[in-house]
């Protein structure tokens, strides 16, 4: 499991009313429970149609240029039948009925005990409304996405003549997907997308390279950059790039680390977020199982997986089985609470879907998945909890991370960090990387910052090789007796 | 393949559609495949998926600007407005006045690589994936009791087709088969969780490891890591195993990617022909080799595949290009324009491999007194502009000379440039797992990150 990307900047959450707006299927209904009711052909227990229709667009800029501008399209159908606990799952690109109704047989094979068609009958269930995007970001003139691009190139290179390379990348999606099973349901959502991201390389005079990284965006319309403005971007990037200039080597060994609030989040999606999703729950294969009602983590760490969080990256009116998003409680103040379903393992564990069945593309089976993970604030000073170390690490900015689900062993590796002496920051430190165990780094968790912050909008996650967005938050965090991997020992 | 006929005219038409709105220049990539798969668990089915899939690319040079659109709907009227859609987006970026397809001296002859396509794989029994599947999970299970679970145990076979076409006079295709295994397992002392993977992928069919053998040696790796503990914070020798040291190999293959090397963001930058490391070493990139899973007689903007020594016994030999940026470095491409339909050519690897030495694995470790043998890897802990390399190691630690405890939760550390120099020994056991190999290889020294 493994999530890329970067941090901070953004203000407070606002829940919006829920509402929903019906939209022309890309298949006609009738069509959907055709194919539901072909897909059920062989005796299934269940079947769903997952239909998507993808436009995406994406500009870059790099060396002083904008390099290219690009569209794409995708469209296709996942037809899911379930038998007991086996999937057949087959999808296709081509919406010709002989090829829809070719992978609905095919799904309906894991079925073997025969049956009769039965008709099927879906009927429209509304959805919540987590995120209202003006103006679908596939509509919005390419000439306003590229003049991102250009502020941020002409911003960065300001900043500092230090800045040599400046890459600036400008990316979105607007994803309209139609989920219809033989519960009955049928449900719709349009699931914009977007975010922008800088990185810069700075040099010195001596020749020593430092990279800065930053960025954002969400589910939000285009006017989002009015405020969250790629000047802003940039500078951030260029002012990591250049802050880290001249970083000493990175002590090996176990310290105390005080983590800056936002993109750190990743941290918590690591180290205990994929360690509870009912997929693994369910084939002890987690290190979370069978813990439920445990305590696992300090009595300061309260976890939360939350869908429904205005405008964020990882929010989902609906997930990608149709059930609304929902805001779970995983962890409260220390004891397991709660994990993340899907809905085939809910069923066969006896539990509710929680919204969580998400996957990459009609490509993909949908599978347990986080949305927005993030830690509740707690009750102590950030200048405080940086104030009481005598001597450790600050870690300012974030790179990716990686679990093993099993051992729990967490890595995630710090871009910008420095020494913290008698409570003051000091030098710049390169080369750092955490690591860890997830129950046990959480149990160390001494001091929590009243500062929640959400990431900027960046985190992609992958698993078993299917990325969706995601949201992580943190407030500021100490960690005692972290293992910090370096090359000075 | 007849249909083969029918999708190099659909990309004709394309290319052609495109000039007349306006392209000087157009070039197609085209994919088109059928796959299917299956996991299983507890000897049962878990779930079975196939599919057909196929997509085009469009790439479009107008006044020296570059526009680009992909699409999966391959309805007549949704391609013309495609092809449209990707020359009115070339008007938003900049000219430069190196934008341009491949031209036909670039382009030459596609290279002879012989056979891609396993006709066994493409007819191959439906079943045979749940067999090998409930196989590898039976051995598994047989190595020791304390395998409780699987992550995942799966299989699989897909048939790819490539088409590439340009308005430069290009057009060439190939089809290409593929066969995979793979296996997680899950050990438990009762007290900790630990798991390991071990999988094939191949072209050819019988090229394929046995799911007996995979199931196997995925369940002893995962057994002999419980009990693992950390280890005091140390410099010492490093040992990473063949799949460990394929995963450096492919980080080494980044830092030389011509177009980081051109913009100084790479720590190669400045270092061609320099000796970098120990004559033993050699790194090598080799598009032609004989069924690899790398391998195709043009890459993904039909330039000829070539074997490139990006390392040549421990002299950095070369970079790695596409058209676009050996332009701007005044140097040839190398054929490593890696693609998908999705995206623009970027630069890649084929099949890149660390060539195998002489000794043993063995004898690599019986010759540390007290070192880590390192057997999995968490995060990518790599920084090609800078050189550092910090990442998460589990493995087996080494005292005179035998594998003699597990080892979690500790990193291994250094800089790239440093480490390549303490390469000290390159073992006889070239492993490729997918289009990635290497052998044993040692480091005289990192620092290790424990307690």
């Amino acid at each position: 499991m493994k999530t890329r990307s970067a941090r901070p900047g953004r203000t407070a959450l606002q829940r919006l009313p829920a509402m929903s707006r019906p939209s022309t299927p890309l298949l006609p209904v009738g069509m959907m429970e055709k194919l539901l009711s072909a897909a059920m052909s062989r005796g299934a227990d269940f079947a769903e149609v997952y239909v998507e229709q993808a436009t995406s667009t994406a500009v870059s800029l790099e060396e002083q240029k904008v390099k290219s501008a690009q569209t794409g399209l995708t469209q296709g159908i996942g037809v899911r039948a379930i038998s007991g606990g086996k999937v057949g799952y087959a999808y296709s690109d081509d919406l010709e009925d002989e090829a829809l109704f070719r992978a609905a047989q095919t799904s309906a094979l894991i079925a073997r005990s025969g049956g009769a068609t039965q008709p099927v009958k879906v009927s429209r269930s509304p959805s919540p409304m987590f995120y209202r995007v003006e103006t679908p970001l596939s509509d919005v003139q390419v000439s306003r996405k590229v003049d991102l691009v250009v502020r941020a190139n002409r911003a960065a290179h300001r900043f500092d003549p230090r800045v040599k390379q400046v890459m600036a990348t400008y990316a979105d999606q607007t994803k309209r997907i139609w989920v219809s099973n033989t519960e009955g349901r049928f449900a719709e959502d349009v699931q914009d997308l977007c975010r922008l991201a800088v990185r810069v390389v700075a040099e010195a005079k001596n020749g020593d390279r430092r990279s800065g990284f930053y960025g954002g965006g969400g589910r939000v319309s285009f006017s989002y950059f009015d405020t969250f403005t790629p000047e802003q971007v940039a500078a951030e990037a260029a002012r990591q790039a250049i802050a880290t200039l001249g970083a000493v080597d990175a002590h090996a060994g176990a310290q105390t680390v005080v983590l800056a609030p936002g993109w750190s989040g990743i941290l918590l999606h690591e180290a205990v977020g994929h360690g509870l999703e009912a997929d693994f729950i369910r084939k002890k294969t987690s290190l979370f199982a069978g813990k439920l009602g445990q305590k696992v983590a300090s009595d300061k760490v309260t976890v939360i997986d939350d869908g429904t969080v205005a405008n964020s990256r990882g929010s989902v009116n609906i997930d990608d089985e149709g059930n609304p998003g929902q805001r779970k409680i995983l962890i409260e103040r220390g004891v397991l609470t709660g994990f993340m379903y899907d809905s085939l393992n809910a069923k066969l564990m006896g539990e509710r879907p929680t919204g969580s069945g998400r996957r990459e593309s009609f490509r993909h089976m949908p599978m347990p998945r986080m949305t927005n993970t993030y830690l509740a604030p707690g009750d102590d000073d950030p200048g405080e909890i940086i104030r009481s170390v005598k001597s450790g690490l600050y870690c300012a900015q974030f790179g990716g991370g990686q679990v093993d689900i099993s051992n729990g062993n967490f890595v995630f590796e710090v871009s910008e960090a420095y020494e913290i002496v008698n409570g003051k920051i000091e030098r710049p430190v390169k080369g750092a990387t955490l690591i860890g165990v997830g129950p046990e780094a959480l149990k160390n968790v001494s001091m929590v910052g009243t500062d929640p912050m959400p990431d900027p909008g960046l985190g992609t996650c992958g698993k078993d090789g299917q990325m969706v967005p995601v949201g992580v938050g943190l407030p500021t965090l100490r960690i005692d007796n972290m293992t910090v991997g370096g090359t000075r020992v | 393949m007849p249909t083969r006929t029918k999708y190099e005219q659909l990309a004709k038409n394309v290319i052609q559609r495109a000039r007349r709105r306006g392209a000087q220049q157009a070039e197609v990539y085209l994919e088109l495949g059928r796959q299917s798969s299956c996991r299983v668990r507890d000897g049962e089915i878990q779930d079975l998926t196939e599919a057909t899939s196929k997509g085009i690319g469009l790439r479009v040079v107008c006044d020296q600007r570059l526009g680009f659109a992909f699409t999966s709907d391959f309805d007549p009227t949704s391609l013309n407005r495609f092809a449209d859609r990707a020359v009115d987006l070339a008007s938003a970026a900049a000219p430069h006045r190196l934008n341009g397809l491949p031209t036909s001296e670039d382009l030459g002859t596609p290279s002879d690589v012989g056979e891609l396509y396993d006709p066994r794989i493409s007819s191959l029994q439906p079943d045979w994936k749940i067999k090998a599947s409930l196989e590898m999970e039976r051995a598994g299970k047989a190595v020791d009791p304390r395998i409780v679970a699987f992550d995942s145990v799966g299989a699989g076979e897909q048939v790819a087709e490539v088409i590439v076409a340009s308005s430069e006079g290009f057009v060439g295709g190939y089809a290409g088969t593929y066969a995979f295994m793979y296996a997680a397992p899950v050990a438990s002392d009762g007290t900790q969780l630990q798991t390991a993977e071990w999988s094939d992928e191949k072209r050819f069919f019988d090229e394929l490891e046995s799911a007996e053998a995979i199931g196997r040696k995925a369940a002893e790796r995962a057994v002999r890591m419980l009990g693992a503990k950390k280890v005091k914070s140390q410099r010492a020798p490093v040992i990473l195993d063949p799949t460990m040291a394929a995963s450096f190999a492919s980080t080494i293959a980044s830092a030389a990617n011509g177009d980081a090397v051109f913009k100084k963001s790479s720590f190669f930058a400045g270092k061609l022909a320099k000796r970098i490391a120990a004559a033993s070493l050699t790194l090598v990139d080799d598009g032609l080799r004989r069924r690899g899973l790398g391998t195709s007689p043009f890459d993904g903007e039909g330039v000829p595949t070539r074997r490139t020594a990006v390392i040549e016994k421990g002299v950095l030999g070369s970079f790695l290009y596409d058209c676009f940026t050996a332009r701007k470095a005044k140097t040839r491409a190398t054929g490593n324009a890696a693609r998908s339909y999705r995206s623009l050519p970027a630069i890649g690897t084929n099949n890149l491999y660390l060539e195998p030495g002489r000794r043993s694995p063995e004898e690599i470790i019986r010759e540390v007194k007290n070192g880590f043998y390192v057997t999995a890897m968490l995060g990518v802990g790599a920084n090609i502009v800078t050189g550092e390399y910090s990442r998460g190691a589990n493995g087996l630690w080494i005292e005179n000379g035998e594998l003699a405890r597990p080892v979690q939760e500790v990193t291994v550390a250094g800089s790239m440039l440093q480490m390549l120099e303490d390469i000290d020994a390159v073992g006889s056991d070239l492993t490729f797992r997918g289009a990635t190999g290497a052998p044993t290889i040692r480091f005289r020294e990192l620092t290790i990150a424990g307690e």
